[in-house]
């Protein structure tokens, strides 16, 4: 099924569209916004076999993997936004302040106006549906961009959506590079793109242009962090579920995993056991492993494999033109290898042998910061020292991936793995903006703000310094004043107590 | 006063790479040394107060009073917040209750993005540069300022100060013009927070760097039932405040035709009691920070096709422009172009609300919308109509003074939050991380391994979550279907109990 393309003179006219739709204010209503969120969920749960075909055909991926994954976190998604527009919208007031409450300071979530999301080929569904779920929360209009790479389901996408949605505030633009180029020129209130940091760059040029507000969700090679101590069965299963899920192609898919140099053949073994029970019949024939989506990243993977300096222990095998690439273990690989060039995107898992954890550390912190890294270890002060000593955007032990999933943790990554949030409250704040206001009574300046009027006098200064917030205790000083004027209290009443009760004790004593 | 040294050129990549080694090295995990240098900033402004308002009288003309309230006393208050609230800002938060994940010990926690830049325009030096520093500091990143060249004595204090008090590693000021904010906006930072809006925009998008902007024009519309008075002295005070060089400054006010006399009588009232002595000679007006602003304010003066009717004096030489009302001005007179950024209030008559209301939508968002009137459906209906960071009623200006209220814009007003745990929030990461026992997967999570089960749905069932009601006469239907069920309930239960009472069927009593 081929994709069809947006018309490049319909691109403008579709923003004006989504502005003039926005303007009218339909979507101040709440009711209106969770009506619309309900909608995206039925949109998906109506059509859920036709996803499963689509993400089938697009990237050859398993049923129980787009329900696992894309429908359960849109479904998640709908549920927590659903419950918390009210919530999230409702105006509140800041900390108490004595010198500023009577003014009503409040502050109230609006929305932006217009938000354009742009999703990669990988999780097109979720990736789309999330924030598009918390721009609608926000009571913005949206328009999607999904990837082109996906056609079928792209195509099914642009069919659905007008169905389900309102259908002058909620768009799909379909397209390549001059369908984006031509999308980039107009001002958006708020871009959120998920994808590589190459076309991250060239999208915050752009929208540099409009001073337009940025959340970027992007890549990075995640480590894992072994302790030889751990269970090797349970983390072998865990580290390459996160590595062949969706055939590779997950931001947040484990990468390379450093274990010390004694431990890696246990690693290995464990790892090809894990291996042989994902795919009895192997993984070709295996019904529960997905392709790459298209020929030039099967290709551009195989090539890195090829050219690699380490060990290769299972899989190798490759079908370019059945975009096939097989779950790959290669051991005593060094931190120069070309697989550790760039982000794989695909099932091939590295070992690296280090000495110990602060070598692998060091390896983590030369390299940009990850999206997650991953400890397995049931040691509190193994786990500690990696999450301390390293950034990074999450941080699991004994998992991976699965923090997408969790209602209510926010995901996104850090330094070059983007910055702001989605799926959550802060995947709404973002797109958002805090309208703060204050009311002030005509008597304030009788009584409390005169001395802001010229012309300014001493006796105004002094009320002005009278204000003034006090200053913490001075770094190097003793204990404040305050805290021993407690102290001192304290022990006066104790005293004063004891002496009481002695006192009293020594009436009511026989006299002898 | 002495000549600003600007930092060489080739010390600024030095500078950086101190900062990112000294953030490296750990020190900022401490909670107690973040508080300590938080009350540290306290303290540089406090034991200095007497030369800062020198400094500042100096590069802006300012009287102490407005020193005190504009730049002391708001960052005083952000010192006391900061340093309260750092161990609650940075200790981890759970997500809302899920029996499903709970397990797995979901939790996020604020962490430092790592080397900020904070760029600062002249008119606010001490509340632009040291009112974030702090929440910055809270969130334990390491940060250098960049203050304006325009403001020599007050960037030359900053700059010999700043080492005295705070860690000379993690904190640094740079002083410098163009080249020197070049040099600095090509090195890569974890977060800007800035003023030169679309080129720093611009610089940040090459690194992928997240950004904080402000820009502004603000209106003001009145309420013909307003209480003049006070309407006119707050007007008046928020634009000539500063000598007009605020960002939240009212630009314009849009009065009802019939109004504007009375409007323009009750502001020359308050004029003069503003200043009796007439404004050149009064020690309550600040000056215009450099003669080519002042050049370029006179020049928009001297354009406009309205009437003034107060002020309209200046002396470049001495950067002092007189306070200045225009009247019966148009929405394309020289004052609604570009920014004042001066003393300079143009009145723009309407003929009522409505117009006025759509002479501000006609425009860019602006930083504030101001309210005048005592009405609350006057109120809603302007703020209900309008977009714009800060929406107040019967005042202007002292919104960013509230701990607690953000000051940020929306659209070209600009992007992001100064003041608080939001200004935290902006320099910090949320790290999401969970932490997953192996006895899970053996209870509810062992599907997700391959090979797939045909029956896959049955174990997914537990963690999909329950669709919001669809949209349409379902969603009433199944909340009185829910009350219905439990009124029969009830009513079935009770009837039983009160049958079996009667001995009706007493017969079925044998049975039980």
């Amino acid at each position: 099924m081929s994709l069809s393309y947006t018309p490049l003179d319909e691109i403008p006219k579709i923003h004006a569209k989504a502005r003039q739709a926005f303007l009218s204010g339909r979507t101040k209503s709440i009711a209106f916004r969770k009506r619309q969120i309900a909608q995206v969920a039925y949109l998906v749960k109506d059509n859920e076999q036709r996803f499963k075909d689509a993400m089938m055909a697009d990237l050859g991926r398993p049923h129980q993997e787009t329900e696992f994954i894309d429908f359960g976190v849109t479904y998640a998604e709908s549920r927590l936004a659903y419950d918390n527009v009210e919530k999230w919208t409702a105006e509140r007031a800041p900390e108490f302040s004595p010198n500023w409450f009577f003014m009503k300071p409040r502050l109230k979530p609006e929305p932006k106006g217009v938000v354009l999301v742009i999703a990669p080929f990988n999780y097109p569904l979720f990736l789309l549906t999330v924030p598009l779920i918390s721009a609608i929360a926000g009571g913005n209009a949206a328009v999607l961009k999904p990837p082109e790479q996906t056609p079928v389901f792209s195509a099914l996408l642009a069919e659905l959506l007008p169905r389900y949605l309102d259908p002058e505030l909620y768009h799909v633009i379909n397209g390549g590079v001059p369908e984006m180029t031509k999308i980039l020129e107009l001002p958006w209130d708020h871009i959120m793109y998920i994808g590589n940091a190459r076309v991250a760059r060239i999208i915050a040029e752009a929208a540099a242009k409009h001073l337009t507000p940025l959340t970027l969700e992007l890549g990075g090679k995640n480590p894992v962090i072994v302790d030889p101590r751990v269970d090797f069965k349970m983390a072998a299963r865990r580290i390459l579920w996160g590595r062949v899920s969706n055939a590779g192609q997950t931001c947040l898919a484990p990468e390379y995993v450093l274990v010390p140099e004694e431990a890696q053949p246990a690693l290995v073994s464990a790892l090809r056991e894990a291996y042989r029970a994902f795919f009895p019949e192997g993984p070709k024939n295996s019904a529960s492993f997905g392709r790459i989506v298209t020929q030039a990243h099967a290709e551009r993977i195989k090539k890195l494999v090829d050219e690699t300096r380490g060990t290769i222990e299972f899989g190798g095998d490759v079908d370019i033109a059945e975009k096939y690439i097989g779950p790959t273990l290669v051991s005593n690989v060094r931190p120069d290898d070309p697989l550790m060039s760039e982000e794989i995107f695909g099932p091939v898992l590295l070992l690296i042998p280090v000495k110990d954890v602060d070598e692998a550390i060091a390896i983590v912190n030369s390299r940009d910061c990850p999206l997650a890294i991953y400890v397995f270890s049931d040691e509190k002060d193994f786990q500690t020292k990696v999450t301390e000593n390293t950034q990074s955007g999450a941080v699991m032990v004994n998992e991976t991936l699965i923090t997408v999933g969790a209602p209510g943790l926010p995901v996104g990554g850090k330094g070059p793995g983007g910055y702001g949030y989605y799926t959550t409250k802060y995947g709404f704040d973002q797109f958002v903006h805090l309208r703060v206001s204050l009311n002030n009574p005509a008597w304030v300046d009788k009584f409390a703000f005169w001395f802001r009027f010229p012309p300014y006098t001493a006796a105004g200064a002094k009320k002005l310094r009278s204000l003034e917030s006090p200053l913490p205790t001075r770094p190097g000083d003793a204990e404040s004043t305050l805290s021993k004027t407690w102290i001192l209290l304290l022990a006066t009443i104790l005293a004063a107590g004891s002496s009481v009760v002695a006192f009293r004790a020594l009436e009511r004593a026989p006299r002898s | 006063m002495s000549a600003l040294a600007y930092t060489l050129t080739e010390d600024i990549p030095k500078i950086h790479e101190t900062a990112r080694r000294a953030f490296d090295s750990g020190k900022t995990r401490s909670i107690g040394f973040r508080k300590e240098q938080i009350a540290k900033i306290g303290y540089l402004l406090k034991d200095n107060e007497k030369r800062w308002r020198e400094a500042l009288h100096a590069d802006l003309g300012r009287h102490p009073v407005e020193t005190g309230l504009f730049d002391l006393m708001p960052t005083y208050s952000e010192i006391e917040m900061a340093y309260n609230n750092v161990e609650k800002w940075t200790k981890p938060q759970g997500i809302p209750f899920s029996l499903t994940w709970l397990p797995m010990h979901p939790k996020f926690q604020a962490e430092p993005k790592g080397v900020v830049l904070i760029v600062a325009p002249f008119n606010f030096p001490i509340f632009l540069l040291l009112k974030p520093m702090a929440s910055a500091i809270a969130a334990g990143n390491a940060v250098v300022l960049k203050p304006s060249e325009q403001t020599p004595a007050t960037s030359q204090l900053l700059a010999e100060l700043l080492p005295k008090y705070m860690d000379p590693e993690l904190y640094h000021v740079i002083n410098g013009g163009v080249p020197e904010t070049t040099k600095v906006l090509e090195l890569k930072w974890d977060h800007r927070n800035g003023r030169v809006a679309r080129i720093i925009a611009q610089a940040a998008a090459k690194h992928l760097t997240p950004v904080t902007l402000e820009v502004w024009k603000n209106p003001v519309v009145v309420d013909p039932k307003v209480d003049v008075k006070m309407a006119a002295r707050r007007i008046l005070w928020g634009r000539f405040s500063n000598a007009g060089q605020i960002c939240l400054s009212p630009d314009y006010v849009l009065v009802p035709a019939h109004f504007q006399d009375t409007l323009i009588e009750a502001m020359k009232e308050v004029y003069k009691s503003f200043y009796p002595e007439g404004p050149e000679k009064s020690n309550s007006l600040s000056r215009i920070v450099s003669v080519a602003h002042a050049t370029r304010i006179k020049g928009l003066i001297d354009e406009t096709k309205g009437t003034i009717v107060l002020g309209g004096g200046a002396d470049v030489s001495k950067r002092y422009i007189a306070p200045t009302v225009v009247r019966d001005v148009s929405g394309d007179d020289s004052l609604m172009g570009e920014e004042i950024f001066g003393p300079v209030l143009a009145i723009v008559p309407v003929k009522d609300v409505d117009e006025a209301i759509a002479f501000i939508r006609a425009r860019e968002y602006p930083l504030a919308v101001y309210v005048f009137s005592q009405d609350k459906k006057f109120q809603e209906k302007v703020f209900k109509n309008t977009k714009s960071g800060a929406a107040c009623t019967n005042d202007t200006v002292v919104s960013a003074a509230v701990p607690g209220l953000p000051v940020g814009g929306v659209g070209s007003s600009g992007y992001g939050y100064y003041g608080g745990k939001h200004s935290f929030e902006q320099f910090s990461h949320y790290r999401a991380s969970l932490d997953n026992p192996s006895w899970v997967d053996t209870v509810v999570f062992s599907f997700r391994y391959p090979p797939y089960k045909p029956n896959y749905t049955r174990y997914m069932r537990i963690l999909t979550s329950k669709l919001p009601p669809r949209p349409g006469k379902h969603a009433t239907v199944s909340a009185a279907k829910r009350w219905g069920f439990w009124i029969l309930f009830t009513l079935l239960g009770a009837s039983s109990a009160l049958l079996m009472k009667s001995g009706r069927f007493a017969q079925f009593k044998a049975w039980a």
